[in-house]
């Protein structure tokens, strides 16, 4: 290492330093204090006792557990995408200078601002099998189906079906993605004027520009909004715990991971087996974070570099 | 350089930023009402928020003005299962605590309690004062874990006027599932498009007890050392549930549903008489002042068993509790507290505020006329009647109502048959309780011995 | 000129878009505001009753008596606001430069374990975490809920350092050669031009705490301590059903600061353009 190596490690650190303590405090060592539990019979109040890979063995054969698994992977796959295009298509849109521009960004970020609870009784609403909007515009559509195909369809109880509930809760998401949307806004104002007004010059539509200068530039934000929506994702809690009244739903169609573990942590008193599905998870996010982050590095561009 | 005046914002902005804090601090001293001088302070938690909080605010406050040695400080909770485990296990316990009876055993199998045993002794508060069934609850694996605060019992509420609309006899409920079910035959109605429009009886709804419908049918969930939920009873109980969706459609059935509405509203299907009979506690009487029409008449009885010659007058009865957690600083003075509050006078107060009836045996002699609830009696005479029921008193409670509550909902849409259902629900629970079962093995005698001793 | 399309037509088509979305995004606020006016009564209906049949504006009073210490939450709640706020843009920046500007051996590696601080469910670590908050003689204090904000949270690091990354290399290798440590290029050449994202975090890290309902709930143990967003749980009753009319007219109190905050934030978004159009 060179004196000049050296330096720039020296001053690296000095300016991470204080990420560094918290690390240490807040994330490493929880971090290894949990993983030890995972391999204990623990109820955090009687003192942790050592069963090896017990907890890990009825993991592998507990059925719910399989069921969160996937009800996270389908939910995950599909709400990515969905969210991540629904931001930036928001984003690029209320980028216009249009007439009213700040009362609409404010109007398409308001979902993310409203206390949970508004959210949650309002798409129990919406997604109502009798009385919902949603089925009130499917009926018409329906209808025509049946009529033209004689076909028997009848609009579904949307979160008291299985078949139908994930859906539900993933429409439900698209609503909230305003913290991403305005991360997105913020990226936009980052590109520099003069490439759109040479790539006017050479006669470049919207769609090109947004193709050949909008996306690229994005990209490390783009990248930003995929691994923060992935690692989101994976931990979805909050709302179908509300929505569903103890977080199960319909034949346990939105039992989540992250859900599973609250469940067995502070409902079933089974804290180690808790930390080893949270383990679980880290793992989960921790290699699909990778792939895609070796998947993405090609269409990542940094200006910087 | 046009950045520079940028920077000076940027820096005069963080300096302004800094300032409020000291600003907001100095503000933040604002005394509250706080506890005089001298007193020793107890700090009491409860999962009561709303008029069932300020019912116990009110209660607190007397013995404050009571006596000048305690200070009750008491706080409202939400979450108060994480909340309460995590204190205790971090050392900094409240000194009391308000929590459900059907939770108690978990607690005390998990070291979280003191128990009572000697304090209830030297205070002499013992068996006679109670309600058989909720000094029963109050114990487990023969120690004294807490002392009931608001208690309850469920019966069958009927709504009169939909009767008489019938042809029926307003003022007879029926006494067998039989008879609930020719009933229920004649109150299904439809619309033109041929979708209900109401019915009698629904075991959905409101679908707050999924797992003990076993109990009109002579089951049990538990025998004392099992897991019964495949009982023959359970599964004839289920079978009940699966003619649902033989009868109607389930979809239907969901849809109908839907409709209702929240609980807490005037849509609620029983105050619309959408469904006429429901399975409900006490507190159903708050909710009909608030949102039910003005000339709503409702009548409350036992639930009707399957054989009534031999099963009569099955409930379930529960109490909130008060305890003192573990490791707590004044159990003393937290137990002359909750001593306190299970005196008469007190615990009136607090009962007639919350709307349900004394867990005491002894009963003021205005208690009844001054209770709002018409029909208090009733409820209190099925809690005091020889099939009042309560959940068992297992470590893994809130899994099985869970496995229950999916058991029941998959056999409602007719997604699976009883005998699955059930099946899977017992396997699954004996599981866990061999593995809950060995945990209490190897904590047993330590605990057991700090427990005598305590 | 700002905003990067100039054709009348596809601007038109735009605000089109953007108005009929609009009344999709609005409905929930727009629910909230005429809850917090209705009757009990009125308030859980299905289908939803969206004009009340009296406006009963003496919920919000209600409400703030209900809450008990409605102003002592809220200045509860400004003060943690404002020392997270000021802690997360500080410690934040701080380790996003040195995770994008500085060229530094092993860099890269430690970043993936900021990345993977993020992965961790909390509901796993509460515990460790909480003991550590114990051993400090922290419950009941505040310092649980803004302390480790001066520690630099993963997500505000990582976002930073992605916008850091974007900006050009060259006008900080300019200064270095005339001599600039690395305080005053972060200073005078990253963060001018980093306004924009730097007001994000801050917004967020408002947001973050100002509705942060589960760190209060586990660390702070007195009423007198709660913050607004742990006292509208007052209103959810047990038995009693909650009382919807009071929650909502809180939660409009609650809500509205924030959202007169973004409204002024995203002003700044629009000028950012100015600012970042003279980083050529």
């Amino acid at each position: 290492m060179t004196r000049l190596q050296k330096r720039q490690l020296l001053t690296g650190l000095l300016f991470v330093s204080p990420w560094v303590a918290g690390f240490l405090a807040f994330s490493l060592y929880p971090f290894l204090a949990s993983a030890y539990f995972s391999a204990c019979d623990y109820s955090v109040l009687s003192p942790a006792v050592w069963v090896g890979p017990d907890n890990y063995l009825t993991l592998a054969r507990d059925t719910i557990f399989w069921q969160a698994v996937w009800n996270t992977l389908f939910f995950a796959a599909v709400s990515i995408p969905l969210g991540l295009l629904m931001s930036l298509t928001l984003a690029i849109l209320l980028n216009f200078n249009v007439p009213g521009i700040g009362i609409f960004r404010t109007i398409f970020f308001l979902p993310s601002l409203m206390p949970l609870v508004c959210l949650a009784v309002l798409w129990l609403w919406m997604l109502n099998g009798d009385v919902g909007l949603i089925n009130a515009a499917l009926q018409p559509i329906l209808k025509t189906l049946n009529s033209l195909f004689s076909l028997s369809l009848t609009p579904p109880n949307w979160l008291q079906e299985p078949a139908f509930a994930k859906w539900g809760l993933i429409f439900t998401g698209l609503w909230g993605v305003g913290h991403a949307m305005v991360i997105f806004l913020a990226g936009l104002q980052d590109i520099p004027r003069h490439l759109y007004e040479s790539a006017e010059i050479d006669g470049a539509g919207f769609w090109q520009k947004t193709w050949a200068i909008t996306l690229p530039m994005l990209s490390p934000v783009i990248y930003f909004n995929g691994i923060m929506s992935l690692i989101g994702s994976f931990q979805v809690f909050a709302v179908p715990y509300v929505m569903t009244d103890g977080g199960d739903g319909p034949e346990r169609s939105l039992l989540f991971l992250a859900t599973y573990l609250y469940q067995n942590a502070f409902d079933y008193w089974n804290m180690g087996y808790a930390c080893a599905i949270g383990l679980f998870i880290f793992i989960l996010i921790l290699l699909l974070t990778l792939l895609a982050t070796k998947v993405s590095s090609r269409h990542v561009h940094y200006e910087g570099n | 350089m046009k950045i520079i005046p940028d920077f000076f914002s940027v820096r005069r902005n963080l300096l302004l930023l800094g300032m409020l804090p000291i600003l907001l601090g100095l503000a933040g001293c604002k005394p509250v009402v706080s506890p005089p001088p001298g007193r020793i302070v107890i700090r009491y938690w409860d999962k009561w928020s709303g008029f069932e909080a300020e019912a116990m605010r009110a209660v607190v406050d007397d013995f404050n003005a009571s006596q000048n040695r305690i200070w009750v400080d008491f706080s409202s909770v939400s979450q108060i299962n994480r909340k309460l485990m995590l204190a205790i296990g971090g050392g900094v316990p409240p000194d009391v605590a308000g929590l459900f009876g059907n939770t108690l055993a978990v607690y005390a199998e998990n070291n979280a309690l003191t128990p009572l045993d000697r304090l209830a002794q030297e205070n002499g508060v013992s068996q006679e004062r109670y309600i058989q069934v909720f000094w029963n609850i109050c114990h487990h694996l023969g120690h004294l874990w807490a002392l009931p605060s608001s208690p309850a019992s469920l019966g069958l509420v009927w709504n009169k006027k939909v009767f008489r609309e019938n042809g029926l006899d307003p003022e007879h409920a029926p006494t067998s599932i039989e008879e609930l079910e020719k009933i229920n035959d004649r109150l299904v109605r439809r619309d033109k498009q041929g979708r209900l429009v109401s019915v009698g009886h629904l075991p959905s709804e409101p679908g707050w007890w999924p797992a003990i419908w076993g109990w009109w049918f002579g089951g049990d969930l538990w025998d004392g050392h099992h897991i019964t939920a495949d009982s023959p009873a359970n599964l004839k109980a289920m079978e009940w549930i699966a003619s649902y969706p033989k009868r109607f459609e389930a979809r239907e059935l969901l849809s109908f549903r839907d409709g209702f509405g929240n609980f807490a509203s005037p849509q609620n299907a029983f105050f619309t008489g959408r469904i006429a009979i429901i399975l409900q506690g006490p507190w159903i009487h708050t909710f009909i002042q608030k949102f039910a029409p003005p000339d709503f008449e409702w009548g409350v009885a036992a639930f009707p068993s399957a054989d009534p010659k031999r099963l009569s007058g099955v409930t379930l009865v529960e109490t909130d509790v008060l305890v003192i957690p573990a490791g707590a600083s004044h159990p003393r003075e937290a137990f002359e507290f909750i001593q306190y509050v299970n005196t008469l006078k007190p615990m009136e107060k607090l009962c007639l505020g919350q709307r349900k009836f004394s867990p005491l045996r002894e009963v003021s002699a205005d208690f009844f006329s001054r209770h709002p609830n018409p029909h208090i009696r009733t409820f209190l005479e099925l809690a005091q009647g020889p099939q009042a029921r309560s959940v068992p008193p297992i470590t893994i409670w809130a899994l099985y109502e869970n496995d229950m509550k999916q058991a029941f909902g998959k056999v409602w849409t007719g997604a699976t048959t009883p005998v699955a259902a059930l099946h899977e629900v017992q396997v699954h629970l004996e599981q866990e309780f061999t593995q809950r079962q060995r945990r209490w093995d190897r904590l047993a005698d330590v605990l057991q011995q700090k427990w005598r001793e305590e | 000129m700002k905003g990067y399309e100039k054709s009348a037509w596809i601007r038109t088509l735009v605000f089109l878009i953007l108005a009929g979305g609009s009344a999709a995004f609005l409905a929930p606020f727009a629910w909230m505001l005429v809850t917090s006016v209705k009757p009990l009564a009125e308030t859980m209906t299905v289908p939803p009753r969206w004009i009340p049949s009296t406006f009963q504006w003496h919920n919000y009073r209600d409400a703030i008596q209900s809450m008990g210490y409605f102003w002592l939450y809220l200045g509860n709640s400004l003060f943690l606001c404002v020392m997270t706020v000021i802690g997360t843009v500080i410690s934040s920046t701080l380790a996003a430069y040195g995770f994008s500007r500085i060229e530094w051996k092993g860099r890269d590696s430690i970043f993936l374990l900021l990345l993977a601080t993020m992965m961790i469910p909390f509901p796993a670590i509460m515990v460790p975490v909480y003991g550590l908050f114990k051993s400090l003689g922290w419950i009941g204090t505040f310092k649980p809920l803004w302390v480790p904000t001066f520690l630099a949270g993963a997500f505000n690091v990582f976002l930073l350092r992605q916008f850091f990354l974007t900006l050009p290399k060259d006008t900080a290798e300019a200064a270095r050669i005339d001599g600039c440590n690395e305080w005053q290029i972060l200073w005078y050449t990253v963060l001018p031009f980093s306004r924009p994202v730097l007001m994000v975090v801050a917004f967020f890290q408002f947001m973050a705490t100002w509705n942060d309902f589960l760190g209060p709930l586990i660390f702070l143990t007195e009423q007198k301590t709660f913050t607004l967003a742990l006292g509208l749980q007052s209103f959810q009753s047990q038995q009693g059903g909650t009382a919807w009319h009071h929650l909502m007219a809180a939660s409009t109190l609650v809500v509205l600061p924030v959202i007169v905050l973004f409204f002024f934030l995203q002003r700044t978004l629009l000028e950012g353009i100015a600012t970042s159009g003279s980083k050529n």
